[in-house]
């Protein structure tokens, strides 16, 4: 069973520390927990709220109904009673803290106040929280759910610290960044541990220098990764075809919010998949992979190194704000691919260049370098297939595909219980992997896209010939997730 | 690479009379004297930018980038990075130093990497034909600008003083004087500035300049003293030539950004690269 509870307050009143406190101890009691976060870009004031779903089944999305609200403050609950399921109940008192609420709630899901203790220990301020902790928690013996125990799963995580962990796990060197959301939190994860880990995290005045430091290092063989967003990144393009000529082994994580320019700062879309397949000048090589949650950040972040370093190709690990900053439970382990550092200082051009690493003109060394660019883009979508470059759930034999990337993950997954249908995830964008028109042909094709186009769509038209009819188009673009019993209906609607 | 020489076999495309044969053989001439003392090739980077100066990437045969235009200083500062013993060596001209990323400029002299930075000041778009930059003097025509300049140019030496740079010197592209600062700057910790006035000889030339030199060193300028520094880097002003003083303005060493961060310090006491760390 699927509960869902909705912690609203001002920004600064500690909504997150509340969320992220309970879906860590319900994680730790075996439940499965995703938190999504909504919030303003302002610091203090305003009105932010995360939704917090459980279940002791695989969760990964929120519902448009909520069975519980825990209201920080008036507004909360002046906006969201509405999304209260009937019977649903109202948490409030004035006055009081976060840490009230957070003994309320863990009282309200009969878990032990130890096991909150437990949490507290973690943070600043223990002696004044467990204070207000015992106070919210001895306030009511109501019961709202009883919460069941089972084995502790893995760890409770975002997407950014599924990069993160990837990260690290693949060996990275240096890591450049310019704050910016949703990528931001990359810099500070991996900054927080960086004298653990042995590696390095640097700030510089702009994305521009951000990339052409990375090259700087990059091509001394420091394995090197940029992080940004979708304005970032396009300040970072020029560079971007620079990776591509002089062949610069670079991963680089973007994390899209929607645009175009400053658009919606701090929610989520995924406006940017053409960009990242489209942007620099001139023809090259590059990798385009999105995961669609925080064990396959981890996963495709190592496998971003992997090519990298294998080719010297820009890697482009493709998220947004909904997978960034929304908190997943990790139940495995990610499978992690080793990668070597396979460059070294040698004379690199932003030309095209002769045997000696000086700039040419030549007609016949320019073909020479084209082909042998483009030889190992074939090399490269052959070393792809390697991997598994889509994932297929539901029902392998249905009429229906529904073809979908990244973020979309966690809401489609929940959503498919009793749909007939086979749904296709595709992580590699670029090369893009053909078998995938072996799925879908003759199917009726429903895509699921957070942005207006349907980029996904053009994509696969692009390379398969095969056209997504507009009625079968389920596209999101305000900037919110798709949630999972309203994407239920739409799916269900349009199967055959 | 071996280290027999540093040449390569391309024939530099420079004008002939171009002042950048002179500033590319006081260069060499450094560098192999560095070699001498037992400095090997793989000691050093070299990165270029984009215009006449960038070619000499091609007359040098050192590791490094010809990179982007304007984007010389934070790929100097990311191979630092990547590997903190390297003698990492920076060419711009001054379009692209002044005018695309002038905003590295500032930030370096504030990161202060232990990069030498040189500027080929030419005071013109040289290589797509003569349009003017940043430190181009008023009333200057070319085909884009028929009415001429009207905005009055910076001053780069004021700019490094302002920015805190901790080595900041003039010289003129002349032999001696380039050997001499660049082996100045090899003594120096940190981010050194070297503006080399370089005259364009088909779009930029004023005879007038040669006799307006004067050497700082020589009148016994106090490098120490900042407002000495900031007196003499008035004197020219980039617009009208009265006198122009090369040598060095201003030096002083402060603490390098290799030096600020436990992980580099790390490196250069083990002499190696991120490259060359197992994990």
């Amino acid at each position: 069973m699927r509960f869902s509870i909705l912690f609203g307050g001002k920004a600064g009143q500690g909504v997150n520390v509340l969320s992220n406190i309970l879906g860590n101890a319900l994680t730790k009691k075996g439940q499965y927990v995703f938190v999504s976060r909504d919030y303003q870009s302002l610091i203090r004031g305003g009105h932010n709220f995360n939704v917090l779903t459980f279940s002791d089944k695989p969760v990964a999305s929120n519902d448009s109904q909520i069975d519980m609200i825990i209201a920080l403050d008036e507004n909360t609950i002046n906006l969201h009673r509405s999304e209260l399921k009937k019977g649903g109940k109202i948490i409030e008192k004035e006055g009081k803290g976060n840490m009230y609420f957070a003994g309320r709630i863990f009282k309200l899901l009969c878990v032990e106040f130890s096991v909150l203790e437990e949490e507290l220990r973690e943070l600043k301020f223990f002696e004044e929280n467990i204070k207000d902790a015992k106070e919210g928690y001895n306030e009511t013996s109501e019961v709202a759910c009883k919460v069941s125990l089972n084995k502790n799963k893995l760890k409770f995580v975002n997407g950014n610290q599924g990069i993160s962990e990837g990260a690290v796990k693949s060996g990275v060197d240096i890591y450049y960044a310019y704050p910016m959301t949703p990528a931001t939190n990359v810099m500070g994860e991996l900054a927080e541990k960086q004298i653990e880990n042995n590696n390095i995290v640097i700030e510089l005045e702009s994305e521009v220098a951000v990339i052409n430091a990375a090259i700087g290092s990059a091509i001394t063989g420091a394995k090197t990764m940029i992080g940004t967003s979708g304005g970032g990144f396009d300040l970072m393009t020029e560079a971007l075809s620079l990776t591509g000529v002089a062949e610069v082994p670079l991963v680089i994580y973007l994390a899209s919010r929607p645009g175009p320019s400053t658009g919606v700062a701090t929610y989520t879309g995924q406006g940017d998949l053409d960009l990242a397949r489209h942007s620099g000048h001139g023809e090259f090589n590059r990798l385009v992979i999105a995961p669609g949650d925080p064990k396959e950040c981890e996963e495709l972040t190592s496998q971003a190194f992997y090519f990298s370093q294998k080719f010297g190709i820009p890697t482009i690990i493709l998220s947004d704000k909904h997978l960034a900053e929304g908190l997943y439970t990790m139940d495995k382990n990610s499978v992690i691919t080793p990668s070597k550092k396979m460059t070294s200082l040698k004379r690199y051009n932003s030309y095209e260049t002769d045997e000696f690493g000086c700039a040419t003109e030549d007609a016949e060394k320019i073909i020479k370098n084209v082909d042998a660019r483009m030889k190992m883009g074939k090399e490269i979508e052959k070393e792809a297939e390697k991997f598994s470059q889509f994932n297929v759930y539901g029902n392998r034999t249905s009429k229906n595909v529904v073809l979908f990337w990244g973020s979309t993950k966690g809401a489609i997954i929940d959503a498919m219980e009793n749909l007939d249908a086979k749904f296709v995830q595709v992580l590699y964008l670029e090369p893009f992997p053909m078998r995938i028109k072996k799925e879908i042909e003759g199917k009726n094709i429903i895509l699921v896209e957070n942005n207006a186009t349907g980029q996904l769509g053009k994509l696969v038209a692009e390379k398969t010939g095969i056209f997504i009819d507009d009625k079968n188009k389920i596209l999101r673009y305000d900037g919110r997730p798709f949630l999972a019993d309203e994407l239920r209906e739409e799916l269900g609607g349009r199967l055959k | 690479m071996t280290n027999e020489n540093i040449n390569t076999p391309t024939i530099p495309t420079w004008c002939p009379g171009c002042y950048n044969f002179i500033i590319l053989a006081a260069i060499k001439n450094v560098i192999n004297e560095e070699l001498k003392k037992g400095k090997t090739k793989n000691d050093f980077a070299l990165v270029s930018g984009i215009g006449c100066h960038g070619k000499i990437f091609d007359y040098i045969n050192l590791n490094g980038i010809n990179t982007l235009h304007g984007r010389v200083l934070p790929t100097c500062m990311g191979i630092r990075v990547g590997n903190p013993n390297l003698t990492v060596l920076g060419f711009s001209g001054d379009g692209d130093c002044y005018a695309e990323g002038m905003e590295h400029l500032i930030h370096t002299a504030r990161y202060n990497p232990d990069v030498k930075y040189f500027v080929h000041n030419n005071q013109v778009f040289a290589l797509t034909a003569g349009q003017p930059t940043p430190t181009t003097e008023i009333g200057y025509k070319d085909k884009t600008t028929p009415l001429g300049v009207k905005l009055y140019p910076m001053n780069p030496i004021k700019l490094m003083l302002a920015a805190g740079c901790g080595f900041v010197a003039r010289v003129f592209a002349e032999k001696e004087q380039i050997e001499w600062v660049f082996k100045e700057a090899l003594k120096h910790k940190g981010f050194t500035f070297v503006e080399i006035i370089q005259p364009s000889v088909i779009f930029h030339q004023d005879k007038n300049y040669m006799q307006k030199f004067y050497s700082l060193q020589k009148e016994g300028h106090d490098k120490t003293n900042f407002d000495a520094a900031w007196k003499k880097a008035d004197e020219f002003d980039y617009n009208v030539v009265k006198k122009i003083p090369t040598g060095i303005f201003y030096q002083k060493e402060k603490p390098m950004f290799e030096d600020l961060w436990p992980q580099l310090v790390e490196l250069k006491k083990k002499k190696m690269s991120w490259r060359d760390l197992k994990r």
